[in-house]
C-alpha cells in the first residue's frame, strides 16, 4: 500500500534517528520515503512521532513572495509568488493528538491561504496508540490514543493486521485502487468498544477554567516561580504542534530577495517588542505566563476547545522541566479554591 | 549508609535553611525535585520552611550561575531608574555550585555582572552528572519510568524490567573529560572536596574531529546542525549570555537570518560559540538542554582548547585575572598571518 | 556557465585607516600594481572588526576576506591590534575547524609606509582564493531568481 502511495505522492515518514536535510524536501523531524527507506516506517516509537506535523502545514520558514533588486533586471521589485508544488504529499504514522493539533490550529487559520493551501495537498495516515507515555495526556485535553478526528486514514491494529478507517475525501482517495478486504465486523465493533471504554473525553475537569475569571488566573502566584525558573528559550513553542505565531520578514542576498514567514515565539523578548521601544511583555514572567494562559484561556475563550492537544512533547523537553500537567493543576485548583 | 548525594542533600537543606534563618542571605539558588525521572527543577527558596523542597542527585545539569544575575535583582528593594542606590549592603543569594559552574561566576564577577560579596558560594565537589539522553539510548523504543541512583551504579526501571546500569558510563562528556571538579570559589563547603582530576586528553573529542580532513569537518558541522530548530535553549541555558540584545535579534544589520536557513543557523552557532571563546567552562549545559541533541559543545571546546594552548588560560579560574581576550601579550602567536610579508618581530620600521 | 572560465573572486578588505589603508592608497600613488579583486571597507582600526562582519561577509557571498591593520606596536589607539590579534588567532582556527578552507578568511599586518607590501598580499591573497575558487561553504542563498524563470 505503502509502495503504491509513494509511486504518485511524495511520502513522509517520522525520522527515528537524526537525520541530516538532505534534500530540499526535507522536513525536520521527518524523512521522505524512497524505495529504500519503507523498513524505516515501522515501529513506529510510542506516543508521540519525534517532530509534529505542524511543519508541513506551517513549514519553517515559508516563502510568501520572491523578487529581485538586481540593476537592469526587467523584473525588478516585482513580488511574486514562489511556485508552490501542487504534489500531493501523504503523511504516515502520524498519532492522533498530532492529527487533532491541525484542526485547532485551522481554527485561527481558517482564512490563511497559505495554510489552507498546504492542508489541501497533505493527507494525514494515523496510527492510533496502543501504548502511551507516562507523559502523555490527550485524554485530559479532550482527545483519545484511539481518536481518528483530523486523519484522513486511521489505521488501528487488530489481532492479525491493521483495521483502516477512512475518515475523508482524500482518504478515500488514497485507498479507491488499493484491493482491501472489507473489515470483519468483530473488528469495527472491537474499535468501537475500545473507544467507548475511554469514555467520553470532553468532559474534562479543566473546563472550569474556561468559565473562570481571567483576573484570578492571572495574577496566580504560581507565574512567579515558574517565570523564574523558565530561561525564555523556545523549545516548547517550537516542538509543540498547535504553537503557530509567525513573524514576516524580508531576506535580501545578492540582489534577490524573499518574504519568509517564519516561527515566533512568545518566549523571546522580540515577539512583543513594538516599535516604539515598548515592551508589554519585557519581563520573563510575563512571557511565560502569556504562553500557558493562551493556550489554556485566551484561546478557548475565543475559540472553544483549548489550544494543548496533550502530546507531553514540551513536558519530555522542557530544559527546567516546567510541566504545563503541574500548571493545569494549580490553575484548576485555583478556581476550585475561588 | 545513605548515598553520598542523599548526604550532601541533607547537608544543603541543614545550611539553607541555617542561612536564611539568620539572616545572612535572601534567598537560595538550588534545584527541588523534577516531575520526570531524571529530571530537576531550578528552585529558588526564600524561606527556610521550604528548605526541605531543595534536593541533589546525579542529574543536576543546569547551570544555576545562570539564574544568579536575575536572582540578585529580586532581592534587592524595589527602586526606579532614577531612585538612588539604597543606603547600606545589598541583600546576599546563595547559590549552589560544583566546579564548572563556580568558574562561571568567577568569570561574572569578572565581567561585573555579579558582586562577589552578595553572592555566598555554597560548594559541591563534582562527581560528574548523568546524561538523560545516554541512559535513554540504552534502552531505545523503552519508556524509562524511574531510575534509582546509588554511588555508583544506577537501577533503570520501566513498566516490565528494571536493570543496573554503571552510572560513570552514563556521565555526560563535559564531565568525564572536567579536570576542576571541584569549585574555585567556596564560601560554605557542602560534603567532602574532590580532588582535581588528572585526565590525559580533555580534549580527545576536539582532537578526533581536528584529525578529519577540511571536506570531513564540514561534513560533520553541517550534519551535526542540520537539526536545529533555533529555539535558543544553548543561549537562554548558558550563564556567559546575558546581552540585553543578542546579535541574533539585531536588525540593523542583521547578521544572522531567523529561518532554518542552513547558513542561517551555522551562523548563529559559530557565532554564539565564538562569543562565549576565553569565557567557557565546559559546564556542558548548552548540549544538555538542546531538544534535538546537537553536541554544539564541540566548538566551545575546540576554543577553550586553543586559549588553553595560545594563551594559556583556563576560564574561570582567578577572579583578579583578566579575561583572555580582554588582555594580551607583545609576543603572542601570530602564525595565522599568512601573508608572507610578516616583518621580523622587533624590526624598526619608519615613523607615521 | 560561463562563471567557472572567467570566474574572478570578490575579496572583501578591511583596512585600518591608520595603516594597511594609507598602505593601499601609497600602492596606488607609487604605481604599484595589484589584482582588482579586493573591495575596500576602512574601518578605524583592526581591532573593530568584528566576527559578525567577517561572518557577514562570507554570508553574503564573498569569495574572501582579508583583514588588514598595523603591525603589533604600531597601534594609532596603542593597543587595538593586539586584542585583534588574539581575537583573530581564535576566529581562524575555529573557522578551519568547521571546515571553511583555510585561505579563504586572510588576516596581515601592513603599515602605511608599506605599499609595495601592500601590493604583495593582495596578490597572494588573490591568488589564493583563486586556487580555491568560489565559496559556497556558508554562503547564503536565495533562488528567487530562479523560481522567477520557473514561472515565467
Amino acid at each position: 500500500m505503502i509502495e503504491e502511495w509513494n509511486k504518485v505522492h511524495v511520502v513522509y515518514v517520522p525520522a527515528m534517528e537524526k537525520q541530516a536535510a538532505a534534500s530540499p524536501d526535507w522536513a525536520p523531524g521527518w524523512c521522505r520515503l524512497d524505495s529504500s527507506s519503507i523498513a524505516l516506517t515501522f515501529p513506529l516509537p510510542i506516543g508521540p512521532t519525534p517532530a509534529s506535523v505542524k511543519t508541513f502545514f506551517f513549514p519553517q520558514p515559508e516563502t510568501l513572495l520572491t523578487y529581485t533588486l538586481e540593476n537592469n533586471h526587467p523584473d525588478k521589485g516585482l513580488m511574486r509568488e514562489p511556485e508552490r508544488s501542487r504534489d500531493m504529499q501523504v503523511v504516515l504514522g502520524v498519532r492522533p493528538c498530532d492529527a487533532r493539533s491541525v484542526l485547532l490550529n485551522n481554527l485561527p487559520y481558517q482564512e490563511d491561504q497559505f495554510f489552507q493551501a498546504n492542508r489541501q495537498r497533505t493527507a494525514l495516515v494515523g496510527f492510533s496508540c496502543d501504548q502511551t507515555l507516562s507523559t502523555c495526556f490527550c485524554t485530559r485535553m479532550g482527545g483519545s490514543p484511539l481518536d481518528s478526528e483530523g486523519l484522513d486514514l486511521a489505521l488501528s491494529r487488530t489481532e492479525d493486521g491493521f483495521l483502516i478507517e477512512v475518515c475523508s475525501e482524500k482518504g478515500e482517495a488514497l485507498v479507491a485502487d488499493l484491493e482491501l478486504a472489507p473489515a470483519p465486523e468483530s473488528d469495527i465493533s472491537a474499535l468501537a468498544a475500545r473507544r467507548n471504554a475511554g469514555g467520553n473525553p470532553s468532559a474534562t475537569e479543566l473546563d472550569s477554567l474556561k468559565g473562570s475569571e481571567l483576573g484570578t488566573l492571572y495574577d496566580a502566584p504560581l507565574w512567579q516561580s515558574l517565570g523564574e525558573a523558565c530561561i525564555n528559550c523556545g523549545a516548547c513553542t517550537f516542538i509543540c504542534p498547535t504553537c503557530y505565531c509567525f513573524d514576516i520578514q524580508d531576506e535580501v542576498v545578492r540582489g534577490q530577495g524573499r518574504r519568509i514567514r517564519y516561527w515566533d515565539s512568545c518566549m523571546f523578548p522580540l515577539y512583543s517588542l513594538h516599535t516604539s521601544g515598548h515592551n508589554p511583555r519585557g519581563q520573563k514572567v510575563q512571557r511565560t505566563r502569556n504562553r500557558f494562559l493562551h493556550k489554556l484561556k485566551y484561546f478557548p475563550d475565543r475559540f472553544g476547545p483549548f489550544s494543548c492537544v496533550g502530546c507531553g512533547r514540551c513536558v519530555q523537553d522542557c530544559p527546567v522541566n516546567i510541566d504545563i500537567r503541574e500548571v493545569m493543576d494549580d490553575l484548576i485548583h485555583l478556581t476550585a479554591v475561588e | 549508609m545513605p548515598t553520598i548525594n542523599k548526604r550532601i542533600s541533607e547537608e544543603i537543606r541543614a545550611q539553607a535553611r541555617k542561612l536564611l534563618e539568620e539572616g545572612e542571605v535572601a534567598a537560595v539558588l538550588g534545584y527541588g525535585a523534577g516531575s520526570l525521572p531524571m529530571t530537576v527543577k531550578p528552585l529558588v527558596v526564600r524561606n527556610p520552611e521550604d528548605c526541605s523542597k531543595l534536593i541533589w542527585n546525579t542529574f543536576c545539569v543546569l547551570n544555576l550561575a545562570n539564574y544568579l544575575p536575575a536572582a540578585l535583582k529580586s532581592v534587592e528593594p524595589p527602586r526606579g531608574p532614577r531612585d538612588p542606590k539604597p543606603e547600606g549592603p545589598l541583600p546576599k543569594v546563595a547559590i549552589l555550585v560544583t566546579g564548572c559552574w563556580s568558574r562561571n561566576i568567577v568569570v561574572q564577577i569578572q565581567e561585573h555582572q555579579v558582586a562577589r560579596d552578595r553572592v555566598v558560594v555554597m560548594g559541591v565537589g563534582s562527581r560528574g552528572m548523568v546524561s538523560r539522553r545516554k541512559v535513554a539510548a540504552l534502552f531505545p523504543g523503552l519508556e524509562i519510568l524511574a531510575v534509582k541512583e546509588g554511588d555508583h551504579e544506577l537501577v533503570v526501571q520501566g513498566a516490565d524490567f528494571a536493570e543496573t546500569i554503571n552510572r560513570w558510563s552514563v556521565v555526560r562528556d563535559n564531565c568525564q573529560s572536567c579536570t576542576h571538579p571541584d569549585p574555585v570559589l567556596v564560601d560554605v563547603r557542602i560534603g567532602e572536596p574532590v580532588s582535581e582530576r588528572k585526565n590525559p586528553n580533555p580534549f580527545m573529542q576536539v582532537d578526533a574531529i581536528e584529525q578529519k580532513t577540511g571536506d570531513e569537518r564540514w561534513a560533520w558541522f553541517t550534519a551535526e546542525f542540520a537539526t536545529c530548530i533555533r529555539c535558543y535553549a544553548c543561549r537562554n541555558a548558558c550563564p556567559l549570555c546575558y546581552c540585553p540584545t543578542c546579535f541574533v535579534d539585531d536588525a540593523k544589520p542583521q547578521w544572522v537570518g531567523k529561518s532554518l536557513d542552513a547558513v542561517d543557523t551555522g551562523l548563529f552557532h559559530i557565532l554564539r560559540a565564538y562569543h562565549c571563546a576565553g569565557r567557557c567552562t565546559d559546564c556542558g549545559t548548552c548540549e544538555t538542554v538542546c531538544p534535538m541533541g546537537i553536541n554544539m559543545r564541540m566548538l566551545t571546546k575546540k576554543l577553550n582548547k586553543d586559549v588553553l594552548n595560545l594563551y594559556n588560560i583556563e576560564a574561570g579560574m582567578e577572579p583578579d585575572a583578566p579575561l583572555p581576550l580582554t588582555t594580551y601579550t607583545m609576543d603572542d602567536p601570530e602564525k595565522f598571518i599568512a601573508t608572507e610579508v610578516t616583518p621580523v618581530p622587533g624590526a624598526v620600521k619608519e615613523g607615521k | 556557465m560561463t562563471e567557472t572560465t572567467n570566474w574572478e573572486p570578490k575579496i572583501i578588505a578591511f583596512l585600518c585607516n591608520w595603516c594597511s589603508y594609507a598602505g593601499a592608497d601609497l600602492a596606488g600613488v607609487s604605481r604599484f600594481q595589484y589584482p582588482p579583486n579586493i573591495r575596500i571597507v576602512r574601518v578605524p582600526c583592526s581591532g573593530r572588526v568584528s566576527e559578525n562582519m567577517i561572518m557577514s561577509a562570507l554570508k553574503s557571498g564573498a569569495d574572501g576576506i582579508l583583514v588588514s591593520g598595523c603591525h603589533p606596536g604600531d597601534c594609532h589607539y596603542i593597543s587595538g591590534n593586539y586584542f585583534a590579534r588574539r581575537r583573530f588567532a581564535l576566529l581562524s582556527n575555529l573557522l578551519d575547524f568547521i571546515g571553511i578552507e583555510s585561505g579563504r578568511v586572510n588576516f596581515s599586518w601592513v603599515s602605511a609606509s608599506e605599499g609595495e607590501q601592500f601590493a604583495e598580499v593582495v596578490q597572494s591573497v588573490t591568488e589564493r582564493v583563486k586556487a580555491l575558487g568560489p565559496a559556497t561553504r556558508l554562503v547564503k542563498k536565495i533562488d528567487a531568481l530562479e523560481t522567477e524563470l520557473l514561472i515565467a
